[in-house]
């Protein structure tokens, strides 16, 4: 079997959409970085089942696909080893392009099979690779049989830096999830596990890859073995590159690296990185960098923990609609001129968020943008006694420019509530400060602290369904707010995936359904997944994107059922799981639409000074 | 319950300068908590009220990095005492704020005052190393005593046998002396065009201390709050004489005015 596979896998190569038939000179030379690449980065095989696929095709979509498949019910049956999957679909042809490595089990004859045969078909090409040299160094390490059984268990998500870390043990080797930003030059900025200046040998292939890429007018998009997946992205004069066993689709890996980009914006703004390297093609950006490396590790730490990433939604505590209302009324109260948002967050979630009225009129803010205040809160707040005031940017809103973040805890020593004003005026630290204590005031007035402490997350028990055991559910529909805050809302994760290694696996079970639901080959719209240990079923409708987790007995109509009356509990209890309507306030006399406008706000991205030290 | 701040309208504005991971914000937390615990690199600055007997002085912990660079001359607006900080153990970090830093200070007072502190010396001094929360600075260490005084012969004899210093195997090379610091301090006031002989001597602020021990930690604060105190006073006096300025109106005013003495 591990044989005839491995015929299979050495037909498998490189996929380029626009250029098919110049196969030879260029998977030469992309073989020999490949080969480089696999030396650097697990020299040893233990198996020679080199199924490497290479992908080159045009920018995608990279966030979450709309979805466009019919809804169809429940008709087939595929069936494989003991995991049952049941999909809208039946499981027949042309899903050669589906490139996604997270096929649950036996992926490898069957599905590498289907990939060969039928990868001509649609916009790409496979190209035989220079199997030999491909063989002899062997990206595969492992040959795992059921990456979605055993994925996640070794998962230490403790928020720890590895800078120290021995780049050539095998324990380096070993990490889930390596990310890499290098320049386009190949100079390394950051590497999440061990230090860049010992990996600049392993930065130096990859750009080698990726330049060779792009000399031929292509964007060089993911790379796949048998065990990893290599996902490249190049954003500016910035590349960016995953490197993954975790079993995500390249569209999923792709969306975390632009996270990682987005916050490396957040801190630099993309005009200054531009200018930067338009001055100076070689400059070394740590020199800007070093100390966000913390920033950037808490980030993937986050993105690897927390599903919000994965649904591109903010996650709100919940609370009683009428002391959301009070808390937002007392935020809109507190105001000076130029601030823009005020935020209120306890324990990592939101509880509210005011923002001003003509600032973002005409658009709303990006959940990304949010995460990224709250990872830059999370990672900055080890002094938690003072007030921060920092500029950051939120890249989606407009890369180019600085807001002004007065960041203060309110409940000293604890430091669970959170308050968060962003200005545009760099000067407002003191007016902005005084509204913190207007805020503060109104809340020791109103009792709103010892209020706030006792929110918290539910247990899926509340719902009253059996067998139902964990869920997310991000709405479309919910009036007045997905327009404006993209959100879900999902139980605490409790026994049986109360361990951090259940809780990595339950996660990892989503990440598989989402793919299959994103798939941009083959979006699913309902997806029935019997697992090893649970049921999954993920549905997804023009009001609502939802994935719900079940004993592993629950049949198909239990599970439907329960879901019924999910939905009409959520319904229920909307007021209290969602911020309902997002509060305004007008604190601009004449519209401060410079930091949406980009060009008309140069100034603001450059004045933050150190451009004048390059 | 937090005690409201609002009642609190600070006096006067002190500000830490200095490179990145010179020790800053430990400085800070070992005067304020009593502890030396892990830090997170600074992003922007961290605004600090602090009670000083009747007084409130106002402390900004800025980032030392780069990427914060234009923020310095807004947290040094006015400020009545800037904290120059380097690490002993990083001569670089010494050169950084004269080339990097000073310049942000052209917006503090015109007499406001400037300390020169080398953190770390834990690193560098046996003296530096010993808690001094826990006990007074011990008695036998006479053969080092002499190295404290004249720090670069301990650089020429980097172990010294028998002190706490070889127990902790941590005595590294001095980078920078004491003596460096005081030029810096001389080339400082040339740079703010100010006599030496009607200025502060180099001897009461220019200081080396240890965030991680504890070590001239308290000295360097309190000596510096008694420094502002004038000041303070003068500043009071002058919100005497106009007392409807109340905290709201100084506040909001203060972003406004370019060169506010207020906070
Ligand atoms: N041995 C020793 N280490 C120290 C001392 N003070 C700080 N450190 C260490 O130096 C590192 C940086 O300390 P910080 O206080 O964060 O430095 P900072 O000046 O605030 O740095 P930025 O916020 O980036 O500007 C930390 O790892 C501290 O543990 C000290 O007195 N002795
Ligand atoms: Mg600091």
């Amino acid at each position: 079997m591990e044989r005839d596979n491995h015929q299979e896998g050495e037909a498998q190569g490189v996929k380029i959409c626009d250029s098919p038939s110049e196969s030879n000179p260029p998977a030469d030379t992309l073989a020999t970085s490949l080969s480089l690449l696999g030396n650097h980065m697990f020299p040893d095989p233990v198996e020679r089942n080199d199924g490497t696929t290479v992908v080159k095709e045009e920018p995608a979509d990279l966030h979450l696909s709309d979805v466009t498949a019919q809804e169809q019910s429940l008709d087939a049956e595929h069936v494989s080893n003991q995991v049952k999957k049941l999909e809208t679909e039946a499981a027949e042809n042309s899903e050669c392009q589906n490139n996604e490595s997270t096929e649950t089990t036996e992926r490898g004859t069957e599905d590498a099979a289907i990939d060969n045969d039928q990868s001509d078909s649609g916009e790409f090409v496979v190209t035989m690779l220079a199997k030999a040299k491909l063989e002899e160094q062997g990206i595969g390490v492992k040959g795992r049989s059921s990456p979605l059984l055993e994925a996640g268990t070794q998962e230490s998500p403790a928020f720890m830096s590895h800078r120290d870390e021995d780049v050539t043990a095998d324990s380096w080797r070993q990490h889930r999830k390596h990310v890499f930003v290098l320049s386009e030059a190949g100079k390394p900025i950051y590497s999440r596990y061990g230090s860049e200046e010992a990996l600049s040998s392993t930065m130096g292939v990859m750009m080698a890859l990726v330049s060779f890429v792009q000399s031929s007018d292509n964007i060089i998009r993911s790379v796949y073995s048998e065990e990893h997946t290599v996902v490249f992205l190049q954003k500016g004069p910035l590349v960016l590159v995953c490197v993954s066993s975790s079993r995500q689709s390249e569209q999923q890996l792709r969306g975390e690296l632009l996270y990682v980009y987005y916050q490396i914006i957040s801190m630099l703004t993309q005009a200054s990185i531009s200018r930067i390297f338009e001055h100076k093609k070689n400059y070394d950006l740590r020199r800007l960098l070093a100390g966000s490396e913390k920033i950037l590790d808490g980030l993937l730490n986050l993105v690897d923990s927390d599903p919000s990433f994965l649904l591109a939604a903010i996650h709100c505590l919940p609370l009683a609609s009428s002391l959301r209302d009070s808390l937002s009324q007392i935020l809109q109260k507190a105001i000076t001129p130029n601030l823009v948002f005020s935020i209120l967050i306890a324990k990592n979630q939101l509880l509210t968020i005011v923002q001003e009225k003509t600032v973002i009129e005409d658009t709303r803010l990006e959940p990304a943008d949010v995460h990224l205040l709250l990872n830059l809160i999370g990672a900055s707040s080890a002094f938690q006694a003072g007030e921060i005031w920092t500029p950051i940017c939120l890249p989606l809103f407009n890369p180019d420019c600085y807001f002004y973040a007065y960041i203060s805890y309110l409940d000293p020593p604890e430091c669970t509530v959170c308050l968060l004003l962003l200005s545009t005026d760099k000067e407002a630290f003191y007016a902005v400060a005084e509204c913190k204590r207007k805020i503060e005031e109104a809340m020791v007035a109103q009792n709103s602290l010892s209020l706030i402490a006792k929110a918290q997350s539910y247990s899926v028990s509340q719902v009253g369904v059996s067998d139902l055991r964990h869920f997310m559910y991000k709405p479309f529909d919910v009036p007045d707010n997905y327009r404006q805050l993209t959100q879900f809302t999902s139980p605490e994760m409790e026994a049986p995936y109360s361990s951090e290694g259940e809780k990595m696996r339950l996660l990892d079970l989503y990440r598989y359904m989402h793919s299959r639901i994103h798939s941009t080959s083959r979006p699913l719209k309902l997806i029935y997944h019997v697992a090893e240990r649970e049921t999954l079923l993920a549905w997804v409708t023009s009001k609502f994107e939802l994935y719900t987790c079940f004993s592993p007995l629950v049949t198909k109509a239990c599970a439907i059922t329960a879901i019924t009356k999910l939905l009409r509990w959520i319904k229920k209890e909307e007021d209290r799981l969602f911020i309902r309507y997002p509060p305004k306030y007008s604190t601009t006399p004449n519209p401060s639409k410079s930091s949406r406008g980009g060009k008309s706000d140069q100034q603001d991205s450059t004045d933050n000074g150190f451009l004048s030290l390059l | 319950m937090p005690e409201l701040s609002k009642m609190k309208k600070p006096d006067v504005k002190v500000v830490l300068l200095g490179d990145m991971n010179v020790g800053k914000t430990s400085l800070l937390h070992r005067y304020t908590e009593r502890k030396f615990k892990d830090t997170i690199s600074t992003v922007g600055g961290a605004f600090f009220l602090k009670q000083w007997g009747p007084y409130n002085i106002s402390i900004w912990d800025t980032a030392g990095r780069e990427q914060f660079h234009g923020l310095g001359s807004m947290y040094c607006r006015g400020a009545a005492a800037v904290i120059l900080t380097y690490d002993v153990t990083n001569w670089q970090s010494l050169a950084e704020l004269e080339e990097r830093f000073l310049s942000l200070t052209d917006t503090a007072n015109h007499d406001c005052i400037y300390a020169i502190v080398g953190n770390k010396a834990d690193l560098t001094d046996p003296n530096a190393q010993l808690s001094q929360d826990s006990d007074g600075v011990s008695q036998d260490q006479t053969e080092c005593e002499e190295e404290r005084t004249e720090p670069q012969v301990l650089s020429a004899c980097p172990t010294p046998p028998a002190s706490p210093a070889s127990l902790s195997g941590m005595v590294l090379h001095k980078q920078v002396t004491h003596e460096d610091a005081v030029a810096l301090y001389g080339r400082i006031l040339r740079y703010k065009g100010l006599e030496e002989k009607s200025s502060l001597p180099a001897e009461k602020v220019c200081f080396e201390t240890s965030a991680k021990t504890g070590y001239n930690v308290d000295t360097l604060f309190e000596t510096l709050f008694d420094l502002v105190l004038p000041s303070i006073l003068r500043k009071r006096n002058e919100n005497q004489e106009s007392p409807t300025v109340d905290l709201e109106e100084c506040r909001g005013a203060s972003s406004k005015r370019a060169k506010s003495t207020c906070c």
